[in-house]
């Protein structure tokens, strides 16, 4: 043990740690490290969380028994890897919920948004943050590198219209973005007046503005250039209402991955997080109403009966995020592969045990992105090599060519079991 | 050694400041021996340069000299480990440096303020007349500078900040001057609901699949709401309902002899079926006949807004709740258990189930128990109600009764039953509310229409009565001007474009001009409308209303008496509850309140009592400033404010969630800032205390003497939670070490005196001994809900006596009161420079402290009143210099 360390140690010390990663790959090339990085990024969380023990597989390994949440997905196990003992070592509760992408309660920078502003740039949208209706009050999935909470579209409709905008829309749009260019000189104007005559204090504090002036103004253009790309057309049969109540979560919930897919495959964006959410709601599932409101299944008390419907609600997501599998894997990208092998997608939630609010050992599936898959991988907390679910992120910022070295207190990567 | 330093002396000698004949020779002295060596050079440490020429007393220099002051009269210079001056040298610096400064150091330097979001939100809603503005959850939040969100040099303007205020800007414009649109056509369809559809929190889906609503409770969570449908226009609908009046043998309460006045409703929302909400409209109601078991047909035309769903309810149903309430009616329960004894004694043997356990579980297990001939019907506790024994009917009494009689009815009537369901339309559209409100803020946007205008015209009016008021100062002829052009360009380049499209762009263009988002920002001195802006947004967190600018105009508002005046109208008006809110947040810290999750082996705390701490806080705090209390009330006041929620705070059997006042004897424990729970859990971490943070907090907040900030190679001292070590022991190792005992023999006893006060802010006579793992580990998992707030058991005993850095003997809290009282000057002095720094927005100088001094002086000789105390800050020279 020591003279790991001190090896490590030693190689940083000596200049050696950017090459040692290097060496490897040449060592070891694999298949799919050769195949490329991963274009697009999806995280869904289920906001009531899993039952877990219905969610990990038993057994570890590549033989690893499917587990009933995690059924329908048995045709993709050789394309997804379950994780188990991973978490933040965060606070507890629905609280907590927050530091999911993040690794942090109070908000700070998620893994999504660190990966839109690499990849962003390359699509009208940088990325999307998707839920069902209005999302519970400590829902809260993306953050800004400022730490501020990303709004979520919760209406299919919505999220409709922002994908695929009308060509009035379009206008309207452009009309906007064009003046905003005159507003912006305007108060240009206004300020360098101000500049000439008042004290150095003031001076300073109006290089702050010119500096954000300037930094709007680069946004804006970028977003006149993709004015001009047309707007894909598709053909999605909305709804004549938004099944925004919580009793159709279910419904909507089948609709987001539509529209989510369609995101995808057009281009329209790379990075979509969907906090899938949960209220009090009586689901009725294969034609019976569950026994309690899916908020109080997911505080199940042990009972069998209430697990097993908890589980139902589960199962239920998976079907659903399963069937959204499908349409990436059956859509082609530039290269004439399925979207889905250059697409990481995670699965899982920024809920440990939702009976007893405890954030520790976060249900996670990671799908696609041609990573090395097929393994259910434990992690023991207190074993020789304890992981963060910070280094999953890592390794997952690291297949869009990022030099991510550290997130989310985390500052190793689970290359070694992934790449 | 002593080599070296005679050739850096002479080294330095050459330097100005040590030739400087204006300084007396044994402070050159000082300064050659104990500073230059750092604070000289381009390397200057913390770019105090002591070698150029500072014997002139310019703006810069005397600032410089204002941070050599702070650093010698606060013992931070020179550092740990370096030479040390004698106090009596020290003291002669600090004397020589006092003098010279009162004469040089000036009041005042503003650095240009921001509004922060709290600001920004209120001046837009007072802009437009949109009192329901609220920002949007992405704009950004402000920092802190010198304890508070609105000091200007905090106030940073990031470029995600201009994206949102650019994207605000065009939100409001939309809203205020809303595009033109064609006219909207009426697209009408028949939807028809399945009885399946709807909500079941107000009744529940029979066997024979209608829908039975049971519940005439209030309509936020139990009305027969319709998920499928939400009206994509607003317009008129037509609902058509066939139902009737479900009754059987077998009902315990009586057969309906008046009709079932059957209600419906509209809430705003079709989505937020979980929040409690207001402004339900009741759109129709109609009859339901009793004594037949035939379905009857009603048909209503119902008015609905877009995105609005409407909702069904059983007016005069047998179960019903108080208004305002949410729950059945005590006096409905009660009647329950007086008149059904058999049920009564079920109840009380079964209970209501575990967690989550069905409606139908409770009722089958109960009625099971009714049926046994097991029940002891002479149980004494059966001929009273529980709240006489013990029992209570607030809380899970109160839901085994619901759960069992909704079953009941439910099953056997009475219940109003609904067969069908169908609405359509719109039939045709109208003008909802919203639209009404804003077109309505639309036209008092744009005024009076003045005939034969050109738009170029129309739209300067417009703008000469906008930019002033959005400026917060008069708009010179050019500045309109501009606008004006802008506007024009819209309107002259699209003959499609109106007079409302052009101002749309000058609304966009104002809300993120310099003039707006700044105050401050502009050349010369403080005029009236300065002064204008700078009361009103201390007072109110708001931009100068009508009154205040008409007396800037005139210049009479920096007359004293017409200040005074103004002062104390603001402390009147209603937006002064903001200033109570964020000065009291920040300077108590209870806004750090929201942030704590207390250990739920100590208590079990939720957001209304999280929010009873915060108004406890804000209440005392309001009275004394409207009654212009003493000073003293903020250390010792004999009264505060509590409510039910507080109890598990203080103790005491208070009944009821509206707030009231409390009397209790001076001089104790209770009451004052010293001792109020939110403060108490602001200044600890919700799971244990930590001396140390209190004490830092209270040298910062009340005895105006904070300490510096920790040096960065000592490691934080941990309370040792197993209960070995006491936390006393822990610091007293600590201060055995002299550098770290300068700042800890101030800081640890006001800390170590409050030990009595637990993480959550009650009183308590020893530390608590887990005997229950923290929440997540295995043993709490089997039985969450029954152990949680019983996990600890009292350990050692707590030793809050301390002895102050001057020597004075406290025992425990009462005894700090005491000490502060006795010293009123220096928290009234802490209290005033807060005051400043929140109101000027700028960190306080020698010269503004100096100030402060003369306020609490002044204050003290006319009563010491805390209002005063605020007359005074607003009515000294810092106020009123930039």
């Amino acid at each position: 043990m020591m003279g790991q360390v001190d090896r490590r140690k030693f190689l940083k010390g000596a200049g050696c740690s950017l090459a040692l990663p290097m060496l490897e790959s040449l060592s070891a090339p694999s298949a799919q490290a050769v195949q490329g990085k991963a274009e697009r990024l999806v995280c869904v969380g289920t906001y009531l969380g899993f039952f877990q023990s219905a969610f990990f597989p038993e057994r570890t390994g590549p033989d690893y028994e499917i587990s009933p949440v995690l059924a329908p997905l048995e045709r993709y196990r050789d394309r997804a890897t379950v994780l188990s003992g991973l978490d933040h070592r965060g606070r507890n509760g629905h609280g907590g919920w927050k530091a999911w992408m993040s690794g942090s309660a109070t908000g700070s920078v998620s893994m999504d948004q660190v990966v839109a502003a690499h990849v962003g740039h390359r699509t009208r949208l940088d990325s999307l943050q998707l839920t069902c209706g209005s999302p519970p009050g400590e829902a809260r999935m993306s953050f800004t590198k400022e730490g501020v909470a990303l709004p979520m579209i919760g209406r299919p409709s919505v999220l409709y219209r922002t994908l695929f905008r009308s060509v009035d829309d379009n206008a309207r749009v452009g009309y906007l973005l064009a003046t905003n260019r005159s507003v912006l000189d305007g108060v240009t104007a206004e300020a360098k007046a101000l500049e000439r005559s008042v004290t150095a204090s003031d001076r300073a504090k109006l290089g702050e503005y010119f500096s954000a002036l300037r930094s709007v103004e680069k946004k804006l253009q970028k977003q006149t250039l993709w004015l001009d790309r047309p707007v894909p057309r598709v053909d999605y049969p909305l709804p004549e209402f938004d099944p925004v109540a919580p009793d159709l979560a279910l419904e909507c919930e089948s609709m987001m991955y539509d529209l989510m897919a369609l995101a995808l495959t057009t281009d329209t964006t790379r990075v979509l997080t969907f906090l899938v959410p949960g209220w009090s709601q009586v689901f009725e599932i294969d034609g019976r109403k569950l026994s309690a409101g899916y908020h109080g299944l997911s505080h199940h008390g042990n009972d069998p009966e209430r697990i097993a419907d908890y589980n139902l609600v589960g199962i239920e997501h998976t079907k659903r995020f399963t069937s959204f599998l499908d349409k990436l894997d059956v859509a082609r990208d530039e290269f004439d592969r399925p979207l889905l092998d250059s697409s990481l997608v995670v699965y899982g939630s920024g809920m440990g045990d939702s009976n007893t609010h405890d954030n520790s050992n976060l249900p996670t599936l990671v799908v696609g992105g041609g990573l090395r898959h097929g393994w259910h991988r434990r992690f023991e907390r207190d074993g020789a090599n304890p992981k963060l679910l910070g280094d999953l992120y890592l390794t997952l910022m690291q297949r869009f060519g990022m030099e991510t070295d550290r997130f989310a207190g985390a500052e190793s990567n689970l290359n070694e079991f992934l790449v | 050694m002593r080599p070296a330093i005679v050739a850096l002396v002479a080294a330095v000698s050459a330097l100005p400041v040590l030739a400087n004949e204006s300084i007396p020779s044994e402070i050159r002295n000082f300064l050659g021996v104990h500073c230059v060596a750092c604070h000289s050079g381009e390397q200057a440490q913390a770019e105090i340069r002591l070698d150029i020429d500072t014997g002139q007393w310019t703006p810069e220099s005397t600032a410089v000299w204002e941070r050599v002051h702070g650093a010698l009269a606060g013992g931070l210079m020179p550092p740990t480990g370096a030479k040390q001056p004698s106090s009596a040298e020290r003291a002669t610096a600090v004397a020589w440096l006092e003098q010279q400064l009162a004469q040089h150091a000036r009041i005042g330097g503003e650095v240009p303020r921001r509004l922060n979001r709290e600001e920004y939100q209120n001046t837009v809603r007072d802009l437009f007349d949109y009192p329901d503005f609220v920002l949007p959850e992405a704009f950004p939040a402000d920092d802190s500078k010198d304890g508070f969100d609105n000091v200007g040099e905090g106030l940073i303007l990031s470029p995600p900040l201009m994206a949102q205020y650019l994207e605000v800007a065009t939100a409001i414009a939309d809203l205020i001057l809303p595009p033109a649109r064609g006219p909207a056509v009426a697209v009408s369809k028949r939807y028809p609901l399945a009885t399946s559809d709807f909500a079941s929190s107000g009744g529940g889906l029979a066997e024979t699949g209608t829908f039975r609503i049971v519940s005439s409770r209030n309509m936020a969570s139990t009305a027969a709401w319709p998920d499928r449908f939400e009206a994509v226009q607003s317009g008129i609908y037509r609902l058509s309902i066939e139902a009737r009046a479900f009754e059987t043998d077998k009902m315990f309460y009586e057969r309906r002899t008046e009709p079932l006045r059957m209600g419906i409703y509209a809430r705003p929302k079709a989505d937020q079926v979980y929040d409690p909400f207001g402004e339900i409209r009741k759109v129709a109601e109609l009859e339901v006949l009793p004594g037949s078991d035939a379905t009857q047909a009603f048909t209503a035309e119902i008015d609905l807004a877009r995105g609005e769903t409407f909702g069904i309810r059983w007016e005069n149903g047998p179960a019903y709740s108080d208004p305002p309430r949410r729950d059945y009616s005590p006096t409905f329960l009660a009647d329950r258990l007086k008149r059904d004894r058999l049920y009564y004694a079920a109840m009380l043997r079964y209970g209501g189930g575990t967690r989550g356990t069905t409606q139908k579980q409770v009722y089958e297990a109960t009625a099971a128990l009714m049926r046994s001939g097991e029940l002891d019907l002479t149980d004494p506790r059966l001929d009273k109600l529980p709240e006489v024994w013990g029992g209570g009917l607030s809380n899970l009494p109160h839901n085994w009764i619901r759960a069992f009689v909704h079953e009941e009815l439910q099953r056997f009537g009475p219940a109003l039953e609904v067969t069908t369901v169908e609405i359509e339309g719109p039939l045709r559209l109208i003008e909802d509310r919203e639209t009404q409100i804003r077109k309505a803020r639309t036209k008092r946007f744009l005024g009076d229409p003045v005939t034969g205008a050109t738009d170029r015209e129309r739209v300067e009016a417009v703008l000469r009565r906008f930019l002033p008021r959005a400026f917060r100062r008069p708009t010179s002829d050019e500045e309109v001007a501009a606008y004006a052009e802008l506007a024009a360009r819209r309107f002259e380049a699209d003959p499609a474009a109106r007079a409302e499209d052009g101002l749309h762009l000058a609304v966009r263009r104002a809300l993120v001009s310099p003039h707006f988002l700044y105050r401050g920002l502009r050349a010369g001195r403080m005029d009236d409308f300065d002064l204008a802006s700078r009361l009103s947004y201390f007072l109110t967190s708001a931009a100068p209303d009508e009154d205040l600018v008409a007396l800037a105009r005139d210049g009479s508002l920096s007359k004293p008496a017409v200040l005074r005046r103004e002062t104390e109208r603001l402390l009147d008006d209603p937006r002064n509850e903001n200033f109570v809110k964020s000065f009291t947040g920040q300077w108590l810290s209870t806004r750090l309140l929201r942030g704590i999750m207390p250990d739920p082996r100590l208590l079990r705390f939720f957001d209304p009592d999280r929010e009873a701490l915060i108004t406890e806080t804000e209440l005392f705090f309001s009275e004394i400033l409207r009654e212009n209390h003493p000073i003293e009330t903020f250390i010792d006041p004999g009264f505060s404010y509590r409510n039910t929620n507080l109890n598990k705070i203080y103790g005491g059997n208070l009944e009821g969630r509206e707030m009231r006042r409390v009397s209790f004897e001076r001089g104790g424990r209770q009451g004052g800032i010293l001792s109020l729970g939110s403060v108490m859990m602001a200044t600890a971490n919700g799971v244990d205390t930590h001396p140390v943070l209190r004490g830092v907090w209270l040298l910062e907040n009340v005895f105006g003497t904070p300490a510096p900030p920790p040096p960065g190679n000592v490691p934080a001292i941990a309370p040792d939670t197993s209960g070995t070590t006491s936390i006393r022991d822990q610091l007293v190792a600590h201060r055995a070490d002299p550098s770290c005992a300068r700042c800890h023999n101030h800081i640890d006893p006001v800390g170590l005196v409050l030990e009595n006060f637990d993480p959550v802010g009650r009183w308590r006579e020893h530390y608590p001994v887990y005997t229950k793992p923290p929440d997540g580990a295995e043993e709490l998992k089997k039985e969450f809900y029954s152990t949680i707030g019983e996990g600890a058991l009292a350990g050692p005993r707590i030793d809050a006596a301390a002895v102050m850095a001057d020597g004075t003997d406290l025992e425990d809290v009462t005894d700090l009161k005491r000490y502060v009282l006795e010293r009123i000057d220096m928290f009234s002095g802490c209290l005033t420079r807060k005051l400043m720094v929140y109101a000027t927005g700028r960190p306080l100088g020698f010269a503004d402290r100096a100030v402060a001094d003369r306020i609490v002086a002044s204050t003290k000789a006319r009563g010491n009143g805390f209002r005063d105390l605020i007359i005074g800050v607003v009515q000294s020279d810092s106020f009123r210099t930039r």
